[in-house]
């Protein structure tokens, strides 16, 4: 199910009247019900891989048990293991699978060996990515006796399968979330108003911003031979627009719709593109994905103590993995080594925390080198996106040659040109909105402190028809692929 | 909880209005476009209930540019109305009777344009956007497009949501109401006649098409018959005409003799009249022909005014009796 469905817009207040007014004295009910809801929710898509996240939640519940009754050091070793290898089994095979065969085939088939093995028609199961990590993170900070084991079992299932965050996240740890589920929730009306307000901002990046430029980016993108370099570069704009868009405002909502639940989800997106460096950019980009693997791998492998060689190594392995962890191709990988040679040189000059707070805090403007450091970082990131957005590598390539081509110098020419005035116009009332909105979880949060009731529901409407106006095709998000 | 609930429905009811007014004010813009291919005015036509013809023509757009309604009207002192809906099979051309019969009188008389796709059906719903400003609640329409890929529930029964999607871009549907000269009709009495010189679709179809057969839809076979049983227990008389097709254009189709066939059982089965103009001196001049399918304005006058004096010669011969 779409969160920019009319079956969701049904779904969620059927579900919301339940939970608060049938389920909600008895906490079990509520969160059965969160269980069943979010199995529907999953279910809407394809009910048969709804025995993918039953059977993980199965093997996860047990072995976290299993984890907490077993002292002996290398049992619990195996279990872990177990959970790894299960988890990962399943990941590898949906998503990884094809591209290893692909990949040995051209590599042996490179070596004068032909190897004849056909590929499979896998369907990728949607969220798979993101609720792996989530279990496997609860596997792992059991066995670091990080967190004490549930006994409860729906409550687990509620915790892996929980619909606002099941397909693309934020990916949830367990200290954070599973606790949530044990305890009593009372509606909170701030709260929820609250959620309701970062939904509709989410809607508002999701269908106006992103939906609108990614029409235009795959024009671009998928017939860059006939453009200027100029239009390209104009392409790829856009589809650094598409992205935050796309996956920020996925997060609103699933942040938003937990809110209406009484629950608390992490921010996963803090103003990326207002970064003044890369390293600042990581700290505020998909948050949730960063923080996995700075937990659960760049510390594990040594994270940045040793020597040079070492701190090299891993932060070249973390952005590697992180950029495979998007999907099985080798532009993913491109776009991860590249975020790994802007981050170095940061790193290793020590440079990776100088930005730690928000740029040009308690202020409307930023200074004259806040701007161009600002620039230069979203230039480097608009630059990265390319090898994000193109359907293989030789694509993103030539891509790039016929930007730095003399055409560059022309003015952009594209197609349905009627409309890329008004979205140029759109994105910039979007990036002053954000810009004032900088130093909060979401732009319009805090808006029921600062501004006056008649205000607030004149954007809110402005918004909402914003939305039916501007409204395009009904795009899937970009993030459910991974 | 209770507060909260009462907010969200004071914030509703405002936006729900605001709903109502905007479908209002897009479907008024809408109904106004004469742009090709002139569905709207048809509709417009139907729904306004200014038709009330003695002769109602149905069919594609085969009907719609083949036969002249003011010829006939010339010729046979009655009144006339082409009702071809360009792109679409029988299904939706019986939706076009529906609506016409609900809001205006019964005509006497029926010419039905049949040809080898009257029976098959399309998935997509061709021409889309001449159903929006009716849809809403109409369950003839929803009955007639819910099997096709094109509207979905909200469309169909909640103000604005069809409209969503289509209002932004270059394709938007209000640069359809934007015409020059509003006022100015595209089609007269539902009819167009070409004013087209034989372009290269033929040879085209030529280089690109191989054979292929018609696969004949079950659904709109029964809906044929029971369309013929109506019509015969309303007392309208029906007449089944293949209008002229180029010769030259009518060898991709393997199965046409099956099809034709059909149209001969049905004329035997519910005693109506075929008249097959196929291979009629017409069909074999390309002249007559913008394209293998398509009379011109010229020919569709010629082969109206045979048509007509066939019907007339009818008419006389069963008076005589």
């Amino acid at each position: 199910m779409l969160f920019n469905s009319i079956d969701f817009a049904i779904f969620l207040p059927i579900v919301f009247l339940l939970y608060w007014f049938v389920v909600n004295k008895n906490l079990r009910l509520q969160n059965c019900l969160i269980v069943l809801a979010s199995y529907v929710f999953y279910g809407w898509w394809d009910w048969r891989f709804l025995s993918l996240i039953f059977f993980s939640t199965i093997i996860d519940y047990s072995i976290g048990i299993g984890l907490s009754n077993e002292k002996n050091p290398s049992k619990r070793k195996i279990l872990l293991w177990i959970s790894v290898l299960v988890n990962l089994g399943f990941l590898g095979f949906f998503k990884y699978y094809n591209f290893f065969l692909d990949n040995f085939i051209s590599a042996f088939s490179f070596f004068g060996t032909e190897i004849n093995a056909n590929s499979l028609n896998i369907i990728l199961p949607v969220g798979i990515s993101f609720y792996t990590f989530q279990t496997l993170s609860y596997t792992i900070d059991v066995y670091k006796q990080k967190l004490n084991p549930t006994k409860d079992f729906i409550a687990f299932s509620a915790f892996v399968s929980f619909f606002p965050q099941l397909v693309a996240g934020p990916i949830e740890r367990a200290s954070n979330l599973l606790p949530q589920f044990y305890r009593k929730r009372n509606f909170d009306y701030s709260k929820a108003v609250d959620g309701m307000r970062q939904i509709l901002w989410g809607l508002f990046k999701k269908i106006v911003i992103a939906d609108n430029c990614a029409e235009y980016a795959d024009i671009i993108f998928n017939n860059s031979s006939e453009y200027s370099g100029s239009t390209l570069v104009l392409g790829a704009l856009f589809f650094t627009f598409q992205i935050y868009g796309d996956f920020s405002g996925y997060s609103d909502i699933a942040i938003g719709t937990s809110r209406l639940f009484g629950f608390d989800l992490k921010q996963n997106f803090n103003f990326p593109y207002f970064s003044r460096d890369i390293a600042e950019f990581w700290r505020r980009w998909h948050i949730s994905l960063s923080t996995w693997f700075r937990d659960y791998l760049y510390i594990p492998l040594g994270g940045s103590r040793g020597g040079t060689w070492n701190k090299i190594r891993n932060v070249f392995i973390i952005f590697l993995v992180s950029g495979f962890w998007h999907g099985a191709n080798w532009t993913f990988i491109f776009w991860g080594a590249l975020n790994a040679l802007y981050f170095l040189p940061v790193f290793i000059t020590n440079n990776n925390r100088n930005n730690l707070n928000t740029v040009a805090q308690g202020k409307y403007l930023p200074s004259i080198k806040e701007l161009l450091l600002m620039f230069l970082t979203f230039g480097l990131t608009v630059f990265a996106w390319i090898f994000f957005r193109a359907n293989n590598i030789n694509h993103a390539f030539n891509y790039i040659s016929d930007i730095f081509s003399s055409s560059l110098f022309t003015f952009p020419i594209y197609e349905n040109d009627d409309f890329v005035k008004p979205l140029f116009i759109l994105i910039f009332i979007f990036l002053v909105i954000e810009w004032l909105g900088r130093e909060q979880q979401y732009a319009l949060a805090q808006m029921e402190l600062k501004w006056r009731k008649p205000f607030r529901y004149l954007l809110y409407y402005t918004i909402i028809i914003s939305i039916f106006w501007f409204g395009g095709k009904q795009e899937q998000f970009i993030y459910f692929q991974f | 909880m209770k507060k909260f609930l009462i907010k969200i429905v004071f914030f509703l009811i405002p936006l729900l209005l605001l709903m109502v007014l905007a479908d209002f004010y897009i479907t008024k813009k809408l109904k106004n476009n004469h742009e090709y291919p002139g569905e709207i005015e048809v509709w417009n036509d139907i729904y306004k209930s200014n038709i009330n013809t003695d002769i109602a023509i149905y069919g594609s757009s085969r009907a719609w540019v083949h036969i002249d309604p003011k010829i006939l009207e010339d010729s046979l002192n009655m009144k006339a109305y082409n009702f071809g809906i360009d792109g679409h099979n029988f299904w939706l051309q019986y939706l076009r009777h529906k609506e016409y019969l609900e809001y205006n009188k019964q005509p006497k008389l029926i010419i039905m344009s049949v040809d080898v796709f009257s029976l098959a059906k399309r998935q997509d719903l061709y021409e889309l956007n001449q159903f929006l400003p009716y849809m809403l609640w109409n369950e003839n329409i929803i009955n007639a497009t819910s099997s096709y890929k094109g509207f979905t529930f909200q469309d169909y029964y909640f103000p604005l949501f069809r409209y969503y999607g289509k209002i932004r871009g270059s394709n938007s549907i209000l640069k359809l109401t934007s015409n020059e000269n509003p006022e100015k009709a595209y089609r007269n009495n539902g009819f167009r006649g070409m004013e087209r010189n034989w372009n290269n679709d033929l040879a085209k179809a030529k280089l690109n098409l191989n054979e292929y057969a018609i696969d004949v839809d079950s659904s709109s076979v029964n809906l044929f018959q029971q369309f013929l049983l109506e019509c015969k227990s309303n007392q309208i008389t029906v007449i089944l005409v293949y209008t002229p097709e180029y010769i030259e254009g009518q060898n991709f189709v393997t199965n046409k003799e099956k099809v034709i066939n059909i149209y001969n059982d049905f004329s035997k089965k519910h005693n109506v009249l075929f008249l097959d103009y196929s291979n009629d001196e017409i069909s074999q001049e390309r002249d007559f022909f913008y394209n293998a399918s398509h009379l011109n304005k010229k020919g569709s006058e010629l082969f109206t005014r045979n048509l007509s004096q066939y019907i007339k010669a009818l008419a006389n011969k069963n008076k005589d009796r």
